[in-house]
């Protein structure tokens, strides 16, 4: 376990940006005493208090399997993916988001995308391709994803038509159970 | 290693320990006499020792070389060149430069994020620009086709207009016909009377 380098904090906060607004900065130093920072152990990183980091020290790196909220992993060329883990940590910060009727809900557990017919309601100005969190209507995340379409568009699609790629879902604790935590 | 690999028969193990026991063996063989007690006969004879002692002295003078410095040997620059990639200023941090205070995190993140607030907003803009050319586009399209259907409608009325008067004639003119060929017929038939 270690801190990140300036590259890797970049790559990481660059993926963060895309789907959270300014409320990013609250992450970093959210003025409490008590901070949260950033480490990598093998190549997951993981969102912790600094009390609790610095007491993980006492523990050798290939006995730690994880501390604190996994973000997600680098991958071999060097990108940052993002996991389902992050959600609790984005979705507050979260810039656009897609409201999921009740009917769209499942769908969208069970790994599928959103279609136009299952939005409840959708953030006004969103580009395309940009990173959207996905609520139901009683504003539960549950999920993000990747815009298709800008809202202006999607306006103009037919109800069968996807309006946000899914990238992350909920289901995937139960689908990934498996892998979700091992390194 | 490679001499070890050679002396050594294929199949078993080679080893440093191996491979001494065994060639020790072979070079005193054939005198019978170990290198010790060689040694030991050489002492013995007159002046034999000495001679020895002598030549040894003056190759290991022979053999030291000197060692030249970089500067001495007069090489060109031009082989001295490390590459810049390469090279790194002396006494600085080896490996990896973490960062972990919040104040080169904050700059980090504003740097981002200032990156991707560009970027979202040159994204809105060049949709709404595009959603303005589409708009206008349509617009377009709209006029167009509003036209072609007026002057359609135009040319149903002429033509409405132009079929009647055409009726009207035509039957003014199949009148005139009927009348011009009346004649010729009331001309033409013969009458039969019986009387």
């Amino acid at each position: 376990m270690r801190p990140l380098t300036e590259a890797e904090l970049k790559t990481l906060l660059e993926k963060l940006a895309t789907y959270c607004g300014k409320g990013i900065q609250s992450l970093i130093a959210d003025g409490t005493a008590d901070r949260h920072v950033f480490r990598i152990q093998k190549d997951r990183v993981y969102y912790v208090r600094e009390s609790l980091a610095n007491l993980a020290t006492s523990v050798k790196r290939e006995s730690l399997l994880s501390l604190g909220t996994c973000l997600g992993k680098f991958t071999k060329t060097g990108k940052f993916r993002l996991h389902i883990t992050s959600l609790s940590v984005i979705a507050p910060h979260a810039r656009y988001k897609v409201w999921v009727k009740p009917n769209g809900e499942m769908p969208f557990l069970y790994g599928g995308n959103v279609l136009k017919a299952h939005v409840g309601r959708w953030s006004e100005d969103c580009p395309a391709h940009q990173g959207v969190i996905v609520l139901s209507m009683n504003d539960t995340p549950l999920g993000f994803g990747v815009s298709a379409k800008s809202t202006a568009e999607a306006r103009r699609l037919d109800p069968t038509g996807v309006v946000t790629f899914r990238q992350a879902d909920i289901g995937e604790y139960l689908r990934e159970e498996d892998t979700l935590f091992v390194t | 290693m490679t001499p070890t690999k050679s002396s050594g028969s294929k199949g078993k193990p080679s080893g440093k320990a191996n491979s001494s026991s065994k060639s020790k063996p072979k070079g005193s063989a054939p005198t019978g006499i170990s290198k010790r007690k060689a040694k030991s006969l050489a002492l013995a004879k007159p002046g034999g020792a000495q001679k020895t002692k002598s030549l040894t002295s003056s190759d290991t003078k022979q053999k030291k070389k000197r060692v030249y410095t970089e500067k001495e040997l007069n090489i060109p620059k031009l082989n001295g060149i490390i590459p810049a990639g390469i090279a790194k200023p002396k006494g600085q941090k080896k490996g990896k430069v973490f960062v972990d205070d919040p104040e080169s995190m904050m700059a980090i993140m504003s740097v981002v994020q200032a990156e991707k607030e560009g970027h979202i907003e040159s994204k809105i803009q060049k949709a709404r620009q595009w959603e303005e050319v589409r708009e206008a586009k349509r617009k377009e399209m709209e006029k167009r086709s509003e036209e072609k259907k007026k002057k359609f409608e135009e040319k149903k009325e002429a033509l409405k207009g132009k079929k009647g008067k055409r009726r009207h004639s035509d039957r003014a003119r199949v009148a005139v016909e009927e009348e011009d060929e009346k004649p010729k017929e009331k001309k033409a038939r013969k009458r039969v009377s019986f009387g």
